[in-house]
């Protein structure tokens, strides 16, 4: 009986001892180290070419309106965590901009990433804009920057969705935000990067 | 003898693993917020702020105090880029998601998904003051026309309209009555808009009745584009007409391009801006127009105070932008963002007292939150707001405001209701 019970003691310290070890850093605003980011690439997932027709024009099937060429972007990220600790990205926010001044469009990605301590993680972030979305931000952002130029909205949208699947166009991302968390702790990293 | 230690050690622990368990779950519980914002589409000059704001507001702020009494947010929001037919798909998908209430944006979308919004009785904020989304119960208008209630729309501000005959009347009170023509002859209006735009012409109706009241005549409206650089040829067709005032309807873009060419070729009237055209970024795009020392008179309807203007609640706003957008500049930070943050407010209220009478849903947001609001005070610069279960108008007037000397100056507060009660009471109300 007595034999039993030193048993289930020291069994249970035993358990005790390998949890704890599991727990070894406790995440403080001050031991919080800074993940570090990378734009490892920037890819077109599926190239439409570059076409646009107005609402005018009578569509084969379905209906009239202005339509344009999509252009659907992945931007993929590596983040190494330094830390000794897990640590949750909970969001991602960044405006992806051509030429490097025309903001074509700003990225909010939600979904939740846990990263494990010391290891790097790759996250992808996806968008897509269309020559109609992307002629409606130009037109209402661009316009000055456009005049400065001497580009007309059309010979800027033909210039970048040629010359972005043959990599001559600037990619920008840019007024990034990568939030992380660990256990209650928030740190928020700024992040600018250009695909050439 | 063996199983009743075993017993006597894994009860306990147990019990302990599944009260963890269950109370984690129990604090766990969020409530989901939606938001449907433009950061890439017609008004995104102005949308990207304001979207900022709202999900630092929801996603930081609101959790960091409390959430709802407890209970922990999440913002979900989508970018529609200002295209109809991308927002109600998104709607569909927020409703499908269970969130209790929508961050809206726009006129035309907020306007076009108003009434499947109050058929399934979804609370939506909008950014749209349109002053057709202000009236709960249906009614029909005084050429017989029947109007459906827009019950579940909901702003903080006082409507287009309201700001569109407030900046009016502080132009009639300090600008014409010092004219050496005042007394002698009506004052002229004319109004710059994209007619197509619903937000833009949204308030038209509204001013012209304004001006018929303050005893001014009305010009020829001109045509002019959200997208538009070149306004030379709507100016020169208001040098006819000789306008004192000019209203602009159109965004920010648009608005500084239509002060330059007035600047340019030299038409000699004074400017009132709606809000979504009036931030930091209009001096800087009109450039000479607004800042030479001949420069133009820009007088604008501002519902809450520019970016970091000091006010209750600014230093939070300005701390949370600082902290979740690092990376965008603090000068491209706009009076949008405190627009947003002024909405989030009158819904995080709304959903408190909803939760604290026990009813937090949908309905409940509504009945037990918004409609028990009373001159609640938002700050920020922003008048306090009212939603009764008739009368969905929550701000009676707004600040005018003009920009001297390289800053934004308050001219007057006009509370329209108070000044015109008898028309505010039946006759200005839902357009």
């Amino acid at each position: 009986m007595k034999k039993k019970l030193v048993l289930m003691t020291v069994l249970l310290f035993g358990v005790g001892v390998v949890l704890t070890s599991c727990v070894t850093v406790k995440p403080t605003e001050t031991n919080f180290k800074a993940p570090a980011i990378t734009l490892e690439s920037f890819e077109v997932p599926q190239y439409d070419g570059y076409w646009y027709y107005g609402s005018k024009t009578k569509p084969a099937k379905g209906k009239a309106g202005n339509h344009g060429a999509p252009l659907p972007m992945n931007f993929l990220f590596n983040i190494e965590n330094p830390n000794k600790y897990p640590i949750l990205l909970e969001s991602i926010k960044f405006t992806v901009a051509f030429d490097k001044e025309f903001d074509v469009v700003t990225v909010n990605s939600q979904d939740t990433i846990w990263i494990p301590a010391g290891k790097t993680t790759q996250v992808r972030a996806s968008t897509l804009i269309t020559v109609r979305s992307g002629l409606l931000s130009l037109l209402v952002t661009g316009g000055y920057k456009l005049k400065a130029r001497g580009w007309s909205p059309w010979k800027a949208l033909e210039r970048w969705w040629t010359g972005v699947t043959d990599y001559t166009l600037p990619v920008t991302v840019h007024e990034g935000a990568f939030v992380f968390k660990a256990d209650g702790v928030t740190k928020v990293l700024p992040f600018a990067a250009t695909f050439k | 003898m063996k199983k009743g230690i075993v017993l006597k050690l894994l009860v306990p622990f147990l019990a302990v693993v599944f009260l963890v368990g269950f109370s984690t779950a129990a604090v766990a519980k969020t409530i989901k917020v939606g938001g449907l914002k433009d950061t890439t589409g017609a008004t995104s000059d102005v949308g990207k702020d304001a979207a900022l704001g709202q999900a630092e507001f929801w996603q930081y702020y609101v959790n960091d105090h409390g959430g709802i009494n407890g209970k922990k947010v999440k913002y979900i929001w989508f970018d529609y880029g200002y295209r109809i037919p991308e927002a109600l798909t998104k709607y569909k998908l927020l409703k499908r998601m269970g969130v209790l209430a929508i961050m809206g944006w726009g006129t035309g979308d907020t306007e076009a998904l108003s009434p499947t919004v109050n058929k399934d009785k979804l609370p939506y904020v909008s950014d749209s003051y349109s002053a057709h989304l202000t009236r709960p119960v249906d009614w029909v208008d005084k050429d017989g026309k029947k109007h459906i209630g827009t019950g579940y729309n909901l702003f903080f501000s006082s409507d287009y309209s309201t700001n569109a005959r407030a900046c009016l009347t502080a132009w009639y009170d300090n600008k014409w009555k010092k004219n050496p023509a005042y007394g002698k002859r009506k004052a002229r209006l004319a109004c710059c808009y994209m007619f197509p735009s619903p937000y833009a012409s949204a308030p038209i109706a509204a001013i012209k009745n304004h001006a018929k009241t303050l005893g001014m005549d009305v010009g020829p409206d001109q045509d002019v584009s959200l997208f538009a650089l070149d306004t030379k040829s709507q100016i020169m067709a208001l040098q006819k007409f000789k306008p004192d005032v000019i209203w602009h309807g159109n965004t920010t873009m648009s608005v500084s391009a239509t002060l330059r060419d007035c600047y340019a070729l030299g038409l000699k009237a004074n400017h009132i801006v709606n809000n979504w055209g009036y931030d930091e970024n209009l001096p800087r795009l009109a450039g000479a127009a607004m800042k030479a020392a001949d420069g133009l008179s820009v007088m604008g309807a501002t519902p809450c105070a520019f970016y970091g203007q000091k006010t209750d609640m600014m230093d939070e706003v300005v701390k949370y932008a600082k902290k979740y957008n690092p990376g965008v500049p603090q000068e491209k930070r706009l009076n949008r963002t405190v627009q947003g943050w002024c909405n989030g407010l009158v819904l995080w209220e709304a959903m408190k007292r909803a939760d604290k009478a026990g009813d937090l849903t949908r309905v409940g947001i509504m009945k037990k939150g918004f409609e028990t609001m009373r001159n609640f005070h938002i700050g920020l610069g922003a008048g306090d707001v009212t939603y009764l279960p008739t009368d969905h108008r929550a701000a009676t007037g707004c600040w005018v405001q003009e920009y001297k000397n390289g800053k934004f100056i308050k001219v007057q507060f006009v509370d329209i209701k108070k000044r015109w009660p008898k028309q505010w009471a039946s006759e200005w109300f839902g357009w």
